[in-house]
């Protein structure tokens, strides 16, 4: 009964993404919300309408395999200061766990974009990545999760928009 | 031109914004557009929902799932590509 | 490489006209809507509208008139959202509170004011001539109006603001 308790606890995690947003509370000042949260059972269904002949379609269809999880809040504002620091702390003192480390920050200070983003690494493997992105008018949060191959990731470049980017060695 | 009319060139002469308009707005225009569900979609959705029964259904849905991850991927993709070139610029 | 290349090349001349043209699009939408706020969002709309038609804009001239077109648009439309000021016959404009001194610099306050209170199409006919300088033709292309039209609310609102202000003391008959 324990084991199986741990188990279910376990698989549960899983469909869950790997840290909490706690942003819902944005929603009501937002102009524009994005809420998706597409977890592994979702993303393989999704795959198989993806089509296999069309190479940009087959590059995705192959990254989403190996994903466990997309989820993604994205919220836009009419006026500046719509949205504080503290949002964002909220998720980085989540980030700060040691099985995540930062990879990226730039910081354009106050009034301007702010991004950072973060690899989440057990075992010598990465299996998650992080990203916060903020404008005064916009905040944006991304948790991929799963065995992300960066390189398949990287190939994606110029198709749907993916850019060009240089991963760590 | 007669009194008033100079009067209404002075009182309409252009403003400026306030500084950093012209910088928002080109961030703006970089972000990558949310689209929200397209026409085609519903139309497509209604006819293999009709037609198709419960195969169609799961059609529809598919369809559905699939168009969430496309929105994922140019969400986190833009992002990814506008913090690649903040760092490119940052680097010059 | 090429698409990039393209794409880069666009969003410079995006970033270029936006620089010469945010003063212009910014004051149509301010002097329309008598609010700095609202106009500023209006802008943006504008040059977001802007960016996606790029491809259909053929020279500068025309990148020009399409945002003054859509601006003035687009402010209409702002402030039919917001029903800011009720819409009255031209001989109902409410009069200013003071009574400005010719050459008073809050004469050009009273007279944004009024211009404001414009019923849309006279309004953007004064804006578009005092402001940026066109004539009545001119005008009427931006706002798809005969140019005898344009005259007509141009002629009609000088005489009512004239009016109004000699009322109050400023002026000449």
């Amino acid at each position: 009964m324990r084991r199986f308790t741990l188990v279910a606890v376990c698989a549960t995690a899983l469909y869950a993404q790997q840290f909490k947003f706690n942003l819902d509370h944005l929603a009501a000042k937002a102009s524009d919300t994005v809420d998706l949260s597409l977890n592994g059972s979702t993303l393989q269904f999704a795959a198989k309408f993806f089509s296999g002949k069309d190479p940009d379609e087959a590059k995705v269809k192959k990254l989403i395999s190996s994903i466990e999880g997309i989820y993604i809040k994205s919220f836009e504002f009419k006026k500046d200061g719509s949205w504080s620091p503290a949002d964002l702390d909220s998720v980085r003192n989540q980030l700060r766990a040691p099985e995540w480390s930062r990879i990226v920050g730039v910081k354009g200070g106050e009034g301007a974009e702010n991004a950072e983003v973060y690899l989440r690494n057990e075992k010598g493997k990465v299996t998650g990545v992080a990203i916060l992105y903020s404008e005064p008018r916009e905040l944006t949060v991304v948790n991929i999760m799963g065995p992300i191959d960066l390189e398949q990731l990287a190939a994606l470049s110029g198709h749907f928009g993916v850019p060009k980017v240089k991963l760590p060695k | 031109m007669d009194w008033l009319e100079q009067e209404l060139k002075s009182a309409l002469a252009r403003k400026e914004p306030s500084p950093g308009f012209s910088a928002r707005v080109s961030t703006a225009a970089r972000r990558p557009r949310i689209v929200a569900w397209p026409r085609w979609m519903a139309a497509a959705a209604a006819v293999i929902l009709i037609a198709g029964g419960a195969a169609g259904y799961r059609q529809y849905q598919g369809m559905v799932a699939k168009e969430k991850v496309m929105l994922a991927m140019r969400i986190a993709s833009g992002k990814l590509n506008r913090i690649q070139e903040q760092v490119m610029q940052v680097s010059r | 490489m090429i698409a990039a290349l393209r794409v880069e090349q666009t969003g410079c001349e995006f970033d270029e006209l936006v620089r010469e043209h945010q003063s212009m699009v910014f004051s149509l939408a301010c002097h329309f809507l008598h609010d700095r706020e609202a106009a500023e969002e209006v802008g943006q709309e504008v040059f977001m509208s802007l960016h996606r038609n790029l491809a259909t804009i053929q020279s500068p001239a025309h990148a020009a008139f399409w945002l003054k077109k859509v601006a003035v648009q687009r402010s209409i439309d702002e402030a039919r959202r917001r029903k800011r000021r009720p819409q009255v016959s031209l001989e109902q404009v409410a009069e200013p509170a003071s009574s400005p001194a010719q050459g008073d610099p809050m004469l050009g306050e009273t007279l944004r004011r009024l211009i404001a209170t414009l019923p849309e199409a006279p309004r953007a006919v004064v804006i578009l001539r005092y402001q940026e300088d066109l004539d009545p033709s001119e005008i009427a292309g931006i706002l798809s109006m005969p140019v005898g039209t344009v005259k007509s609310h141009l002629q009609r609102s000088l005489t009512l603001l004239r009016e109004k202000l000699i009322r109050r003391g400023v002026g000449e008959a």
